[in-house]
């Protein structure tokens, strides 16, 4: 079965030639007082793939993605998303664009039910404005309704149907994870950024995550995976680059990656 | 009880109804901590003023300093309320809620709070400084009479108006797609920022809103007291009004107004019968007053954080059946 969310944003980037990269990195720099947390990195994203990032911890990752998603701005380099740069575009204009992301730690919207999780990440809500508000229900309750359908539809398909009405606060580490990725998938991204995924979710989740993930990529969504768990990486990502000390050091499969003394000796083994 | 007590409590009841559901929108809601309320509901309250007295050259005002005074007549001093505290909190919100964290906010609003008292205190041509303002007209005084009981009743009913129509604005947000952004915002930001919300468009739309009614609910209150001074917007009076959102429910438009009937009105009353009772020194019943309301806030905090009336949960027609709906504790 086959999303309407993920239906719609492969429709979208039809406007953009395929031979474009979805996803480019030019020279991305990121300071901190001094610190090189992420230290000229480029890259290119491929389209409809599961493209991984690893490296140890303190590698710049995290803030690299971050630097992606525009929730940390970059100190230097260009972001650019669909041929378009996008580096000095803020957080929220990005994710209106299709370049979402999620979070390393639970980010869910505590005191929210799981329902309304979904339905506040939900563009085009005509109710969501001050003067859609002020204008009353009737003038919102369509758009409402659709999106509500919308929802239900992913949280049957990520099996948290009978959650809809709990808090999302009260939910476990796995199912937050599942309600931040459903959250993404509201906006219809081109281009998921997804921050260690199934870090601290229970095995039987884990699987669950990777099957919806690779569903995804099925239907042609392009995602970025940092992880930390290899064997994922093995099995889910096409290619995977490797950052050590906020640079890039290599690229490839994880098969040809493991061939290469110096990944190896800094992340691969030790 | 005669009809002149009656008219202040269900004045005063209005007003802080008024007020409450503004802090509501903008700290139990949206998640800011706007420590500077007062501020936006005494420029409501100056604004009034000033729109509605006489020039300060007429005779019987020429006892005290203040710009403008242009003899408006009702309602113009209330919607020029409003929109002053609505303009006030554009400057303010810009400095305040576009780069700081939000506990820093909180700080800044404080520190705004003093430094607008200060120099409203302090520059005296502007509002007459400490001495504040004084026979400030009431709305339709040449027609009726302001002593009668027939003022009163026309006063109550004007606040009562006011109130509905801001309890009916309130609804409206906090029932709407939008209302649910806000408390999205307030739960994680950055998250809701990752999701295509501009938080500081939120933050500065619901700030407006609320400065909005604040200056409402200070142009009542002037024309019904007649006067005003800087020693009536204090900041520990927005202490109080944060004390009845914690304690009637933080999010809940129902709670904010219970929240104001149990502690500006509620407490204001108790004290106000233990005064007359002349138990101690003349000023310990008034400290006593404080220290409950600290014990309020700490004892509601502690024991009961999501207030008399919680926010209700929001749970959506054709859902799996979840009987009945419990508010989880969440830190």
């Amino acid at each position: 079965m086959c999303s309407v969310a993920v239906r719609m944003s492969v429709r979208s980037s039809m406007a953009v030639s395929p031979e474009v990269p979805m996803l480019v990195a030019e020279d991305v720099h990121r300071q901190f007082e001094g610190i090189h947390a992420v230290d000229g990195v480029s890259l290119e994203v491929p389209r409809g793939k599961i493209t991984g990032l690893i490296g140890p911890n303190g590698a710049g990752k995290s803030t690299f993605l971050a630097v992606l998603a525009g929730t940390l701005p970059a100190s230097g380099g260009r972001v650019v998303f669909e041929g378009e740069d996008i580096t000095r575009l803020p957080a929220y204009g990005r994710a209106r664009r299709g370049l979402v992301r999620t979070f390393q730690l639970p980010s869910e919207f505590a005191r929210l039910t799981v329902l309304e999780n979904l339905l506040v990440a939900a563009p085009k809500n005509r109710g969501d404005s001050l003067f859609g508000a002020l204008m009353g229900r009737r003038y919102w309750i369509q758009d409402e309704e659709r999106l509500v359908d919308e929802a239900r539809r992913l949280l049957r398909r990520f099996g948290m149907g009978a959650k809809e009405s709990d808090y999302a606060g009260l939910m476990s580490g796995g199912q937050k994870r599942l309600i931040e990725i459903m959250r993404a998938l509201m906006l219809h991204p081109r281009c998921l950024l997804l921050d260690e995924p199934m870090s601290g979710v229970h095995p039987r989740i884990v699987e669950e995550i990777q099957h919806y993930l690779e569903s995804l990529r099925a239907e042609g969504l392009t995602i970025v995976m940092v992880e930390h768990e290899l064997r994922l990486v093995e099995q889910l990502c096409d290619s995977v680059f490797v950052m050590a000390q906020g640079k890039l050091i290599g690229s490839g499969t994880m098969a040809s990656l493991r061939r290469q003394r110096e990944i190896v000796d800094a992340y691969l083994v030790g | 009880m005669n009809t002149f007590y009656a008219t202040n409590l269900l004045v005063y009841a209005g007003v802080d109804i008024i007020a409450c559901i503004a802090l509501n929108l903008q700290f139990g809601v949206s998640g800011i901590t706007n420590f500077a309320f007062i501020v936006f509901q005494a420029a409501g309250a100056y604004a009034a003023s000033v729109l509605s007295m006489p020039p300060d050259s007429n005779p019987d005002y020429s006892f005290q300093l203040y710009v403008g005074g242009f003899q408006l007549p009702f309602p113009l001093p209330w919607i020029g309320g409003a929109l002053a505290g609505g303009l006030v909190a554009i400057p303010v919100g810009l400095v305040v809620l576009r780069k700081l964290r939000s506990d820093y906010q909180a700080i800044a609003l404080l520190v705004t709070s003093i430094i607008a008292n200060t120099v409203i205190t302090n520059a005296r041509p502007l509002l007459n400084g400490a001495a504040g303002l004084a026979l400030v007209p009431q709305p339709l005084q040449d027609q009726i009479d302001p002593r009668s009981d027939e003022y009163y009743y026309f006063y109550i009913a004007l606040t009562a108006v006011c109130v509905g129509l801001v309890w009916f604005v309130a609804a409206r947000i906090v029932n709407s797609p939008y209302g649910r952004t806000l408390r999205a915002m307030r739960e994680h930001e950055l998250a809701a920022t990752a999701l295509g919300k501009n938080p500081v468009e939120l933050k500065m739309t619901i700030f407006i809103v609320g400065g909005v009614i604040a200056g409402l609910s200070g142009a009542i209150l002037v024309d019904f007291i007649t006067a005003w001074a800087p020693s009536v917007w204090l900041y520990p009076e927005t202490i109080i009004l944060f004390a009845a959102i914690i304690v009637g429910g933080r999010g809940n438009n129902v709670g904010a107004i219970l929240g104001a009937l149990l502690v500006p009105v509620g407490l204001e009353e108790v004290t106000r019968q233990l005064i007359q009772m002349d138990i101690g020194p003349p000023n310990l019943i008034p400290a006593l007053e404080w220290i409950l309301i600290g014990l309020f806030i700490l004892g509601f905090l502690w024991f009961r954080p999501e207030g008399v009336r919680p926010e209700p949960r929001h749970v959506f027609r054709g859902g799996p059946d979840v009987g009945e709906v419990e508010h989880g504790r969440l830190a």
